[in-house]
């Protein structure tokens, strides 16, 4: 292993040391009990990973949020290569995505709450709403970049319209639909703890507030560093796939955002 | 601009072997319009009439925005005309199909299949089996001098490399017509020759009709049997010039050949008249 590839391995390890260790004195200095100093956070995450009953609901909000994600893929890569090859489906949904964007999904959720009750599918859809704009827009993006001639050679070869649509326009805009995947993956696991803040039923985030609730602070630190480390993960693990999928649009470097 | 023969009229094609001279493609009074911003009209092509026979290597060759592209787009399906109709083998195109193959400018390649795949894609298409699409494919990428590149991607070539990949591509599905938009355009001029080259020796084999958009004059008196020259706003067809240098033809030989310089010079006095005739109409 070269230098330079060592250094690219270690820097994100060393960057992550670094905040803990800005943490640890941070907390030193402060000194309040709603501040634990990083030890103490790091300390108490064991104590929850071997609770049976904290693991489960973490399992639960991994479930949710993956089941999120998946449905939310299945539904808006579909319709973004529509809008980005078919004007009139870009006109039609646009104004309406205009309108859904900015709203913040999390603040649906009492509403869907009524509606759904507290359980698995008024958090999962608000999951999936949450991640849906982001993979519809870059699907679109992606569909409209696909060069004309490219549908034109598949064309002559034969192809009929829906076959350039799954055999043409899906590949080529792939890079670009699997960008809006990654930003869909971060946003589903905020979301996700959202979600739990507000239907206090089970989950990861409902772990966070109840301990907030009862003034366990080392908890709440270290439900954080958990969500955070999922988060590194999933982005990571994403991020292999994506590369597999991809290699042939690669540009030479990445940005080095995960341990991958 | 005597020695250059005034084509009226369909004509025997020396090299076809028929008696009668069989129409490949027939574009009968052809016009196109397009909306342009600002709800104007521009007429792209104005009553365009053409035949090219079969086996013929007919270049279209005009100013940019002559809508010289637009005549091959419309050849190929891929545009539908205004006005008139364009045929192939006697029948009204509607679409585009694998009797007619392009080739563009700008490649087009599928960047995610490898140079074997992008060269297999239309005979898969075509229903044929894998491995004997392969051999067929690993065949013609040799023809086209790319041995040994069979699992690159198209963005670890070069620009001369790519446009082989994508005439090896669709001369796979064996089109009976290379429709040929400024393929070597984008490409240095030590390249562009070089491809010049090897496109005539691949087209001395089987001889398909190719119609061979370009703006330049050496180009298209380099390999064609006929040159259209067309005019600008709106496109029409200046002149048809029969390019009558014997075959097989060398680059480096033709250079030197009064004939080949005379086209060369008649021609670009024709372009010469075309601008002059834009300027005071």
């Amino acid at each position: 292993m070269s230098a330079s590839l060592l250094g690219r391995r270690l820097s994100p390890l060393l960057a992550c040391i670094g905040l803990l260790c800005i943490w640890q004195v941070a907390a030193l200095v402060l000194n309040t009990d709603s501040f634990p100093t990083a030890l103490e956070a790091i300390r108490t995450i064991p104590s929850i990973l071997g609770d049976h009953e904290a693991l489960l609901n973490i399992l639960d909000s991994l479930r949710r949020m993956v089941i999120g994600l998946v449905l939310a893929a299945l539904v808006s890569i579909p319709l973004g290569l529509m809008m980005g090859r078919v004007r009139a489906v870009a006109s039609f949904f646009n104004p309406l995505l205009m309108v859904v964007y900015p709203v913040p999904k999390a603040a649906l959720m009492p509403v869907i709450m009524l509606w759904l009750g507290v359980g698995d599918v008024s958090k999962t859809l608000v999951i999936f709403l949450g991640v849906s704009i982001p993979i519809i827009y870059h699907s679109f993006q992606g569909a409209k970049a696909v060069e004309e001639k490219m549908l034109w050679s598949g064309a002559a070869m034969g192809l009929s319209a829906p076959q350039r649509m799954f055999r043409i326009v899906l590949p080529a805009a792939l890079p670009e639909i699997l960008t809006g995947c990654r930003t869909g993956l971060v946003l589903a696991l905020i979301t996700m703890v959202t979600s739990e803040m507000i239907a206090r039923q089970n989950g990861a985030g409902n772990i966070l507030f109840n301990a907030l609730d009862m003034a366990q602070y080392e908890t709440v630190f270290a439900m954080i560093i958990i969500i955070g480390a999922m988060g590194i993960i999933l982005d990571a693990a994403f991020e292999k796939l994506r590369g597999r999928l991809v290699r042939w649009s690669e540009p030479d470097f990445d940005i080095p955002l995960s341990f991958s | 601009m005597s020695v250059v023969p005034l084509r009226s009229g369909v004509q025997t094609e020396p090299s076809s072997g028929h008696a009668q001279p069989v129409a490949m493609i027939e574009i009968d009074r052809v016009s196109q319009m397009f909306e342009t911003s600002g709800r104007r009209s521009h007429l792209a092509l104005s009553d365009i009439s053409l035949t090219i026979e079969d086996g013929a290597f007919v270049s279209i060759l005009g100013p940019s925005g002559c809508g010289k592209s637009t005549l091959l787009y419309i050849v190929g399906g891929f545009v539908t005309p205004t006005a008139g109709i364009a045929k192939v083998k006697g029948k009204a195109i509607t679409g585009p199909g694998p009797d007619r193959g392009p080739v563009f400018q700008e490649f087009a390649l599928f960047p995610w299949k490898n140079v074997l795949g992008n060269v297999m894609y239309g005979l898969r298409q075509q229903g044929v089996k894998r491995a004997e699409a392969e051999a067929q494919s690993r065949r013609l990428i040799e023809m086209v001098g790319l041995k040994g590149y069979e699992s690159f991607y198209p963005k670890e070539l070069s620009g001369g490399m790519k446009q082989r990949v994508a005439i090896a591509r669709t001369l796979a599905y064996h089109p009976e017509v290379l429709l040929m938009d400024e393929p070597f355009g984008a490409l240095d001029a030590h390249t562009r020759t070089r491809l010049q080259n090897d496109l005539l020796n691949i087209w001395e084999r089987d001889r398909k009709t190719v119609l061979f958009v370009t703006h330049s004059v050496d180009e298209a008196v380099f390999l064609s049997d006929k040159v259209v020259v067309m005019t600008r706003s709106p496109g029409r067809i200046k002149q048809i010039v029969d390019i009558d240098l014997p075959r097989p033809r060398r680059r480096a030989d033709l250079l030197l050949d009064p004939h080949y310089q005379k086209y060369v010079v008649d021609i670009e006095k024709l372009i010469d008249d075309v601008l002059e005739d834009e300027l005071h109409p």
